[in-house]
């Protein structure tokens, strides 16, 4: 549809001028063409196939477009959007236009024995692959899937367990797995209710087909279940964060890691009545430090992605503390207004680089804070949506303006932050986003209909885990046993 | 007057005498009207009548003059001749006389005068003396027949009999009749007595019916004695009265009167009527506005104008538009109803022209009408009371400015396999502890949901209860099942933890002989001490239950002392034994109450110093466990006591009952609540209080729970402030059992010390007896409500997913408090003149009881 052609025929219909732009290269208006006259009415969809049309693009399939003017998404028709903003219908209108967001189809189920708590991913674009560097071996994707039976599985793409950690009775976990990352494409780190942190040899065998998750180091030091972990492959350093508000730092280095604490060891009550026999072959360590920043449970815990000696921790005390690595000294203190659960780290190019704090929360939003000790306001946004607990949360690994969300409430939101709105009086004001995608759990789709309203958000279909990584996608897990990926490519709109 | 019985002896003896002498009556008789009367007649009778009118005659006229009228006014004829015979009479007495006497002797040879007999002169005064009149006086004169004489005259001479005449002379009287004959006789003189002419004559006249006396005109001419004329001689020679010549007093005041009326013009000279017009209207009239300088006001504020009549409508018309015309239904309708009830007085008519229209025959009653409305229909200003009734209501926070409390269900533990009857959460916060219908103890995760630990403590009873023991450092959990108290170590993989919490369990077994000894010095023979504290077993103490309690009945309730050594068991059904403190460290169980009144259902101790309150189904009652007395008895006024709990601040109490109250106590105050809600459709089962946030919660039945925010102030004057603020619902009632228990998170301590943000988070849990169809769906239901997912409900609302009405919730519980915190200020006001009076009571009752507590608590 060409609208200079049209014109005479909408006369009636007022015109207003557009510029189009756009970031991506290989779309790129040719000289002369970025300038259009469209009716007002136009909407997103009826600007898309103006785009995609001879006279301007020319492309051989349409590509569906999402339009952003002043950072946020075109949603309603032109006109209404620049009433709503107050703006002159003679002046014109900058259009920048990104490739349209697909949906995050279901992909695939892993089923598990118990509800799964954490999961992780190794591809060649995950951050384990990229640190693992030549050693990952290209098409090793795998799927890190930690527990509640204290088992930690290794999945492939065709769903197969490659690998499953040894039982306690084998020196496995004695308790629930509650956190499991990769360290590199043959080391994961796991740790859990036992108070261990766990370090595995991850090896395959040559056909890929079948693996081995071998201990090879056991760390003791906690008082409490570990609830969260986070790893650095290249320094070979572990973060956890324990319920009772202790913060681990642990290395995988059998040489530099301190002596185990013995009153921790197994069998150092020797009055125990029930005495396990434990095959522990793997060697018992210490951390290198454990601080207890916290006066509540621990949550989450993470290395900043930029700087290994800098981690951040979110506890249900309402805090986020920033912790200098190598003094063990907690450098900033962020209140929210809840108890966090979750964290995850967004990388931020512009003012002067940084990281973005999102925390998921009990009250069932995300927190978007800024953890740099001289921010001005701390809280940056709030995402709404989730009618549950937001358990875990993970960045978007194509860009720094989305992420998901894992909630008890049974679902995965995926966020972009340019979506921001402000925030009614009831919402406490500030920046507020909405999700843009919600992924359902697959397993609940039959038993969604007898659901009634007084039920609990989520039941059954708790999503403990997620993870989202360019060539797996979206994977989730919860308290449905099941590992769900979903399409996680082009989710969002790129800039 | 004087001679009427001289005048009756007389008559009676003198009837001829009469006849003879009648002229002398003239003297007394000289009354000229009844003259010709008196002449004729001697009659008894006619001379009664005339001394009576002689009387009345004495009467009327002036003393004086009489004798002078009488004599000189009537000078008749007859009389004049009546005096010169008088005269003649005397003339003739006087000659002859002589000595009237005879000298005789009597008897007794004395002298004797013998008078004659006095013949009285003509014109003598005495009348008497004319004839002989017989002396005997008033006797018959019957009394005389045998004698020939008839009686005495007054010389006492015989009056002889008169000679009867021979039968012969008395036949020929009789054929010889003379004029007059009566056949009778005179009983006073003895002769036949015979009427007169004259008496004839009456006597016909009388039964003629004329007038008795002869030539008497009943109709005079009239003699002007009085006239106008004056005559030369007067009738009278008496002097001019004094009056004649003195002015009238009375004519004066009448004159004064008149004069005084010219004087002020009342009376005025006569005009003739023109001429007075004419100067009337010459007269100037004068007018005055009273209202020249009136400006115009607005009218009073009770002013109502009358209100005005409408003004005619079309069908008043003479000529109305057709459709303004009646059809016959509605004018035979407008014919039936009463003229009262008619809406319209008049029907519409059409006439053809306004000159055919007849005179209106209503206008005069609808102008009464109109003047009856006007002044009988009162036009009176109300006075609407215009009060905002929210202004009425107290002032109460609202729930959102109340936050944090619980608004959501957030999590579901699912696995029980029957009714959940209990649940705890562990002093951590990490963990809660639930027991129920199965017989298993079960652990779960409080964050995630995930069951961590289960202990089947029994396949036939179910777990009543399930507490944790308080304190950080240990994870023991106490199970009532049955009689028995279970103590397990769930295992979370912290050994040192479950070796503190074995060591603790296991103290108490070097104190393995104290029952025993305790039997002894209670120094009763006890057959078995009031609890056995064992092993349970080694299937047990394999899945870590490592001491068992038995008491003598089933335990409904387990409270920890909060140091969690000592902790209160209840046994409704115990009798005796039913409320029992144990002693953990060294498995020592007492019976502190004998003898309690009334089934006791729940007992615990008070947060902060030695008291001890144990609840009857009526009453609760506050021990203190040192000086071993009863400090208080509360009276919640509820017939069944379920649940209570002691506020943390240890001042405050709520108590939950079975017959849906739901009762504020405040110990200092009154034994009486300060408040009682009854918000709930079913029994009310649990009550709690978070220990560091001012909320509380209780959980009914009916399948909800109330959060109350509920704030206690220290200031003594100052009652506490208890605001619903959320419902909880959708919890499914089953066999009409709803929410059993409840608990709140505990608070983690830091809050008080940094105060840097509000507070950490807190959950309340509660547990739904869910007895569904298929074994496996049983399942517990306890949402963890934060307090944060209610900060941002109305992140919900946004979302449309505020559906249940939460706020309109919120806003009818308010409603609902308004009415119960009315009802309260009543209460409260007359429970403080009862706590006065009741405080002697309770002093005499603390007396009374003051060795009832059998406490060895030390």
């Amino acid at each position: 549809m060409d609208t200079e052609m049209g014109q005479p025929a909408l006369a009636e219909v007022q015109q207003i001028r557009v510029n189009f732009t756009t970031t991506s290269p290989d779309l790129q208006l040719p000289e002369g063409r970025t300038q259009l006259l469209v009716p007002a009415d136009i909407k997103r969809y009826g600007l898309s196939r103006v785009l995609n049309s001879e006279s301007m693009l020319n492309t051989s399939s349409p590509i569906p477009f999402d339009f952003l003017i002043n950072g946020s998404f075109l949603r309603t028709s032109l006109e209404d959007y620049l009433k709503a903003n107050g703006l002159s219908a003679e002046s014109t209108v900058t259009l920048q236009y990104v490739r349209s967001l697909i949906p995050p189809v279901f992909q695939a189920s892993f089923e598990h024995d118990d509800w799964v708590s954490g999961v992780d991913v190794l591809s060649d674009t995950a951050r384990a692959g990229v640190w693992s560097g030549d050693k990952f071996v290209t098409g090793q994707d795998r799927i890190l899937s930690a527990s509640y039976d204290g088992l930690l599985r290794i999945w492939n793409k065709s769903g197969n367990v490659i690998a499953t950690s040894a039982s306690s009775s084998l020196g496995g976990h004695s308790a629930s797995v509650k956190s499991a990352k990769f360290l590199s494409a043959s080391q994961v780190a796991s740790a859990g209710l036992d108070r261990t942190v766990r370090i595995w040899k991850y090896a395959e065998a040559d056909d890929h087909l079948s693996g081995t998750l071998k201990p090879t180091l056991e760390l003791y030091g906690h008082k409490a279940g570990i609830e969260s972990l986070d790893v650095h492959g290249p320094t070979g350093r572990v973060l956890s964060a324990a319920s009772d508000g202790t913060i681990g730092l642990w290395t995988t280095s059998k040489s530099s890691a301190p002596a185990a604490p013995a009153a921790l060891l197994p069998g150092a009550n020797a009055s125990a009545s029930k005495k396990r026999k434990i095959a522990s072959s793997a060697p018992q360590r210490g951390p290198l430090s454990l601080t207890q920043p916290h006066t509540s449970a621990a949550s989450a815990v993470l290395f900043d992605p930029a700087d290994a000696t800098i981690a951040y921790s979110a506890s249900q005390d309402h805090t986020i503390r920033t912790i200098d690595l190598t003094t063990s000294k907690v450098e900033n203190v962020i209140t929210t207004s809840h108890p966090l659960l979750s964290l995850c780290a967004l990388r931020r190019s512009g003012g002067g680089g940084g990281v973005l704090l999102a925390a998921g929360t009990s009250a069932r939003h995300i927190t978007l804070a800024d953890p740099r000790v001289g921010a001005a306001a701390t809280s940056v946004m709030t995402l709404r949506g989730h009618k549950n607990m937001v358990t875990s949360l993970c960045a978007s690994p194509d860009n720094e303006h989305s992420l998901v969300s894992a909630s008890h409430d049974g679902t995965c939101r995926i966020w972009d932050l340019r979506g921001a709105r402000a925030g009614t009086r009831a919402e406490g004001g500030g920046a507020v986003s909405e999700s843009v995608y919600v992924i359902e759990r697959e397993s609940q789709k039959g038993a969604q209909k007898s659901k009634s309203k007084s039920d609990v958000p989520g039941r059954g279909a708790k999503v403990f885990g997620v993870a989202w990584d360019r060539s797996w996608g979206i994977v989730s897990g919860g308290e449905d046993r099941m590992v769900q990926v979903n399409r996680g490519r082009d989710l969002l709109a790129a800039d | 007057m004087a001679p009427t019985k001289p005048s009756l002896k007389r008559k009676a003896s003198v009837v001829e005498a009469n006849h003879a002498d009648h002229p002398q009556s003239d003297d007394e008789f000289g009354d000229g009207l009844l003259e010709g009367v008196l002449e004729d007649e001697s009659d008894d009778e006619e001379s009664e009548v005339e001394d009576d009118d002689n009387d009345i005659e004495g009467d009327t006229l002036d003393a004086d003059d009489d004798d002078e009228l009488d004599s000189d006014d009537i000078p008749t004829d007859d009389e004049e001749l009546g005096k010169k015979q008088l005269t003649n009479g005397a003339e003739s007495d006087e000659e002859d006389v002589g000595p009237h006497y005879k000298i005789e002797t009597d008897a007794n040879g004395g002298t004797r005068y013998v008078y004659d007999e006095v013949d009285p002169v003509y014109d003598s005064d005495d009348t008497d003396a004319q004839e002989p009149v017989n002396t005997i006086g008033n006797i018959p004169l019957s009394f005389y027949d045998s004698y020939p004489h008839i009686g005495y005259d007054i010389n006492g001479k015989k009056i002889m009999r008169p000679a009867t005449g021979e039968a012969l002379d008395a036949l020929l009287d009789s054929i010889e009749v003379p004029k007059g004959w009566t056949g009778l006789t005179d009983p006073a003189t003895g002769k036949p007595l015979n009427l007169s002419q004259d008496e004839l004559e009456l006597l016909r006249r009388v039964q003629m019916n004329e007038v008795p006396e002869e030539g008497y005109d009943p109709y005079p001419d009239t003699v002007e004695w009085f006239t106008s004329f004056e005559e030369t001689m007067p009738l009278s020679a008496a002097p001019e009265p004094k009056r004649r010549f003195l002015p009238s007093k009375h004519e004066a005041k009448r004159i004064m009167k008149l004069v005084k009326a010219i004087r002020e013009g009342r009376i005025l000279p006569y005009k003739p009527p023109e001429e007075r017009q004419r100067e009337e209207e010459e007269e100037e009239e004068i007018h005055y506005d009273l209202w020249a300088d009136e400006t115009p006001r607005p009218p009073n504020v009770m002013h109502i104008p009358a209100p005005k009549l409408a003004p005619p409508g079309y069908d008043l018309s003479y000529n109305p538009p057709p459709e303004y015309l009646p059809t016959e239904d509605e004018k035979k309708a407008w014919e039936e109803t009463e003229p009262e009830e008619r809406e319209k007085e008049y029907l519409p008519q059409k006439y053809d022209s306004l000159r055919k229209t007849p005179a209106y025959d209503q206008f005069v009653k609808e102008r009464f009408e109109r003047c009856l409305d006007l002044y009988l229909a009162p036009r009176i200003r109300k006075n609407k009371l215009n009060i905002d009734p929210a202004s009425l209501l107290p002032k109460l926070p609202r729930p959102e400015e109340l936050r944090p409390f619980p608004t959501i269900a957030s999590i579901e533990y699912a696995g029980h396999e029957g009714r959940v009857r209990s649940v705890a959460i562990d002093p951590s916060g990490q963990w809660l502890a639930s027991g129920g219908d199965d017989g298993t103890v079960r652990v779960w995760g409080l964050a995630d949901g995930k069951q961590q630990w289960k202990v089947k403590l029994s396949s036939e009873d179910p777990v009543d209860v399930v507490r944790w023991r308080p304190g950080q450092e240990t994870s023991i959990i106490s199970a009532a099942v049955a009689e028995d108290i279970f103590f397990m170590i769930p295992s979370f993989g912290n050994p040192e933890l479950e070796q503190t919490s074995r060591d603790i369990l296991d103290a108490g077994f070097g104190y393995a002989t104290n029952g025993k000894q305790l039997t002894t010095a209670n120094g009763a023979a006890r057959k078995d001490p009031p609890a056995k504290w064992t092993r349970p077993g080694a299937r047990l103490e394999d899945e870590g239950v490592l001491l068992k309690a038995t008491v003598r009945s089933p335990i409904k309730s387990i409270n920890w002392h909060r140091r969690g050594d000592f902790f209160c068991t209840v046994s409704p059904s115990g009798q005796r034994s039913s409320v029992a403190i144990h002693t953990l460290s060294k498995h020592l169980t007492q019976i502190p109450f004998r003898k309690l009144p009334g089934l006791a259902q729940t007992a615990s101790f008070h947060p902060s110093r030695p008291l001890f309150f144990v609840a009857t189904q009526r009453s609760i009652r506050c021990y203190d466990l040192q000086k071993q007395e009863l400090v208080k008895t509360l009276q919640p006024g509820a017939r069944w006591i379920s649940s209570f709990d002691v506020h943390p601040g240890g001042d405050n109490l709520v108590v939950g009952s079975y017959d849906r109250r739901l009762l504020w106590h405040d110990l200092e105050m009154s034994n009486r609540p300060y408040k009682t809600m009854r918000f709930h459709p079913q029994a009310i089962r649990a009550v709690k209080f978070h220990r560091t946030h001012p909320l509380f919660a209780d959980c009914s039945d009916d399948g909800t729970l109330q959060i109350f925010h509920s704030k206690v102030v220290s200031d003594l004057m100052e009652g506490p402030t208890i605001v619903p603020v959320k419902m909880l619902k959708g919890h499914k009632v089953v066999n009409r059992l709803g929410v059993t228990d409840i608990d709140w998170h505990p608070q983690h301590p830091w809050c008080r010390v940094a105060s840097i943000a509000k507070k950490t988070k807190n959950t309340d849990i509660l547990v739904v007896c869910n007895t569904i169809q298929r074994n496996d769906d049983v399942s517990v239901a306890q949402p963890p409500l934060t307090t944060e997912v209610a900060a941002f409900s109305h992140v919900v609302e946004f979302y449309g997913l505020y559906k249940e009405g939460m706020p309109s919730q919120a806003s009818k519980d308010h409603a609902r408090f308004y009415g119960s915190q009315k009802d309260h200020a009543l209460l409260k006001g007359t429970s403080n003149g009862m706590n006065q009076a009741g405080t002697n009571r309770d002093a005499k009752e603390t007396d009374y009881r003051a060795s009832k507590p059998d406490a060895r608590m030390p």
